[in-house]
């Protein structure tokens, strides 16, 4: 390959088609771009591994991907994938993405049903060294392994809970406040079994109104007095409505139709910008954990590109990546290796704004009791979860 | 008598020249000519109904994640016993709601742009009509909240006005909202076949309606509204089916976690349950099937579609 750019007009006809025909074959199996990039080492300048990334629109860092490109000679093609898992993995399974995508990032939960289903190669972590970096709850994420195999990498991690206005109903710290009688009408929560039932899962278990193991994986007798328990409120009027996505949720807090809700945190920040005063509750119940995973496609593997796939992994939980995400989205990679990269980078990023949002993070985790139940967009019984939920939706 | 005129006139049931391939000739050379058209018509819409109706029959097997064959009516049970059944009479039931309403609310509007108002104001009115269509229809759906919410214009303007002393709250966040957004997107859908259908009325005919005797009021209900059943239905259908297929209406301004059809749908899909999310389709597709025999006996569309080929 060095030949073909150095010294052209040195070799046969027959030799410089074989050569085009073996480069062609890398573009289309590799994804090897043979062209010059101005700021790469020399080697880089010949080998840049272009890698599909398919994601929640959230985890690109745009301009950032220039920095994977300078130190990997990875360029990234990022496409959002809307985050809603069952499109994405309907997509995995019976349309093109295996053949579009290399890498993807979905919220976790799915990775035993895809790997099930043949659509994942498992991560070798010993050629992802910062893995051992990432903090020790975000490795311990029960859904990131199958058989032991690691198959989701949790590149962000967050915890929700209760969105709520304090003029109109006090300091909030549980999860009560959503299903308090005296709030009828003025409440509400997200219209997905994803969310709601792990909260309200959350609530009757550490209130000790109902013997649940894991609120994140519930068994059908746990689901259906959790379900039993959102369809009584339901037909009492306790909610207003039930939202869905990020404009609906904010125009029910900054209209002040709901007085309380489960939700995201930027909510709240959407809501202080709109004039609106907004809280988020620190509930004693403890936080819904989710985290969004990077998933390594089995197309990856057909298409020789495991490795770059590595390297990018391994990049993303560098420091860079972290920093650039928090900056664009407020999200935290769970590593400490972004303030780390950001004390020894400080013309890049202000250390200080990462260390901030570490914090706060980190303090979601720990300041209540450590409880902490992580969301799963695929239990068990998924299943069933659907068919309860259509039973709320009817009552 | 009128009545007798219309049937006179009416270029609908007027001449009784057969359509249909037979009558119209379609053998032999005919039949040939139009053999392309049936190959895409199965092609296209037979083969994969009969495949949704087959495959309806499957099952999802929790093991593997996937969809196993069988001859199953498993799916059949499951929408009975979680309450999905209730879900497709209550979306139909919405549909029908809408569809009446729009027809009320259309009818006269249509009648009062082609009989009464001038060139210059119809265009404005059509414009007014289409012109929230040049916006998204989730933004036009949304900006419901903004109206009938507790702080919306709506009840501000009632309280200002000394009619409610607090928010009205069903205005929002219930049937009422999800039915006034659903007439909303979908009434100028019911207007413009109506209008032009009326378009479509010879004067003469109104003349001869007048000549004969008739009050205002016969001529509308002997002659305009025979004579604008094609709109009628067209627009009818054009709403029913919209209203039936909706989902953000439903989602924007209706209760907690309501649903429709097209949610169910959705939500099954969601967790791969094909065979399930089949089923329902397939019974949404018959109760339309059963709809449209019903039309064709009552009202006799097959013949409206006749004259309209001829």
């Amino acid at each position: 390959m060095d030949n073909l750019y150095d010294h052209p007009s040195n070799i046969s006809r027959r030799q410089f088609l074989k050569l085009l025909g073996v480069g062609g074959l890398s573009l289309g199996l590799g994804g090897i771009e043979l062209l010059r990039r101005p700021g790469l080492s020399a080697a880089q300048q010949k080998q840049t591994v272009q890698l599909t990334f398919w994601a929640s629109g959230t985890m690109t860092i745009e301009q950032y991907w220039q920095k994977l490109e300078q130190q990997e000679g990875i360029k990234v093609n990022f496409t959002d994938n809307g985050n809603d898992p069952g499109p994405v993995i309907s997509k995995l399974i019976f349309g093109n993405a295996q053949q579009l995508y290399d890498v993807g990032g979905l919220q976790g939960g799915a990775e035993k049903e895809l790997a099930v289903r043949g659509q994942l190669e498992p991560w070798d972590e010993s050629k992802i060294p910062n893995y051992k970096t990432l903090w020790p709850w975000a490795r311990d994420i029960p859904y990131i392994r199958y058989q032991g195999k690691l198959y989701g990498i949790p590149t962000v991690i967050n915890a929700d809970s209760v969105i709520y206005l304090p003029e109109k109903v006090g300091k909030v710290d549980t999860y009560a406040v959503v299903f308090d009688p005296k709030l009828k009408g003025k409440t509400a929560m997200e219209d997905a079994w994803i969310n709601s039932a792990i909260f309200t899962a959350i609530y009757l278990k550490e209130n000790n109104l109902q013997k649940i193991g894991n609120p994140g994986n519930l068994t059908k007798d746990e689901l259906g007095a959790v379900m039993e328990f959102l369809i009584k409120k339901k037909k009492d009027g306790q909610f207003r409505t039930f939202w869905n996505g990020w404009e609906q949720g904010v125009q029910l807090v900054t209209s002040q139709e709901v007085w309380a809700m489960t939700g995201w945190e930027p909510i709240v920040y959407a809501a202080r910008r709109a004039g609106v005063k907004a809280d988020y509750a620190v509930p004693k119940e403890g936080y819904e954990g989710w985290s969004n995973d990077l998933l390594l496609f089995k197309g990856a593997g057909q298409r020789g590109r495991k490795d770059a796939a590595h390297r990018f992994a391994n990049w993303e939980l560098g420091g860079y990546y972290g920093n650039a995400l928090g900056k664009l989205r407020g999200y935290m990679v769970p590593t400490d290796n972004n303030v780390t990269y950001a004390k020894a980078h400080p013309q890049e990023w202000p250390m200080q704004e990462q260390k901030d949002l570490a914090d706060h993070v980190k303090s979601k985790f720990f300041s209540m009791k450590g409880a902490i139940y992580w969301q799963n967009v695929r239990p068990d019984n998924f299943q069933l979860y659907e068919e309860w939920w259509q039973k709320l939706r009817n009552a | 008598m009128v009545a007798e005129a219309s049937q006179r006139v009416n270029p609908i049931r007027r001449g009784g020249v057969a359509a249909s391939p037979a009558a119209a000739g379609l053998g032999g050379p005919g039949l040939y000519l139009a053999l392309p058209t049936y190959v895409i018509v199965v092609v296209l819409a037979v083969a994969p109904l009969a495949l949704l109706v087959f495959w309806s029959f499957w099952r999802y097997d929790p093991a593997t994640y996937w969809i196993k064959p069988d001859l199953s009516f498993d799916a059949y049970q499951t929408i009975v016993s979680s309450g999905r059944l209730a879900v497709i009479i209550k979306t139909a039931r919405i549909a029908v709601t809408t569809t009446a309403l729009a027809l009320v609310l259309a009818y006269p509007i249509a009648y009062f742009m082609h009989r009464l108002a001038g060139a210059r104001l119809r265009m404005l009115l059509s414009l007014l009509f289409l012109v929230p269509f040049f916006t998204s229809y989730i933004v036009r759906t949304f900006a419901w909240r903004l109206i009938l919410g507790r702080l919306g214009l709506v009840n501000t303007a009632l309280q200002a006005l000394g009619v409610i002393q607090r928010p009205v709250e069903w205005l929002l966040f219930d049937e009422f909202a999800v039915q006034v957004g659903l007439l909303a997107s979908y009434l100028p859908f019911m207007i413009f076949p109506i209008l032009l259908s009326m378009t479509r009325i010879e004067g003469s005919v109104l003349e001869a309606s007048e000549d004969l005797g008739a009050s205002a009021w016969q001529t509308l209900r002997h002659v305009v509204i025979p004579l604008t059943t094609p709109g009628i239905f067209a627009g009818s259908l054009f709403v029913f089916v919209m209203a039936l297929g909706s989902s953000v209406e439903v989602q924007f301004l209706g209760g907690a976690a309501e649903s429709m059809i097209a949610i169910m749908i959705t939500d099954v899909m969601r967790v791969l349950n094909f065979p399930l999310a089949f089923a329902i389709s397939t019974l949404v597709l018959a109760l339309l099937i059963l709809l449209l025999v019903i039309g064709n006996r009552y009202l006799g569309l097959s013949e409206l579609f006749r004259s309209v080929s001829r």
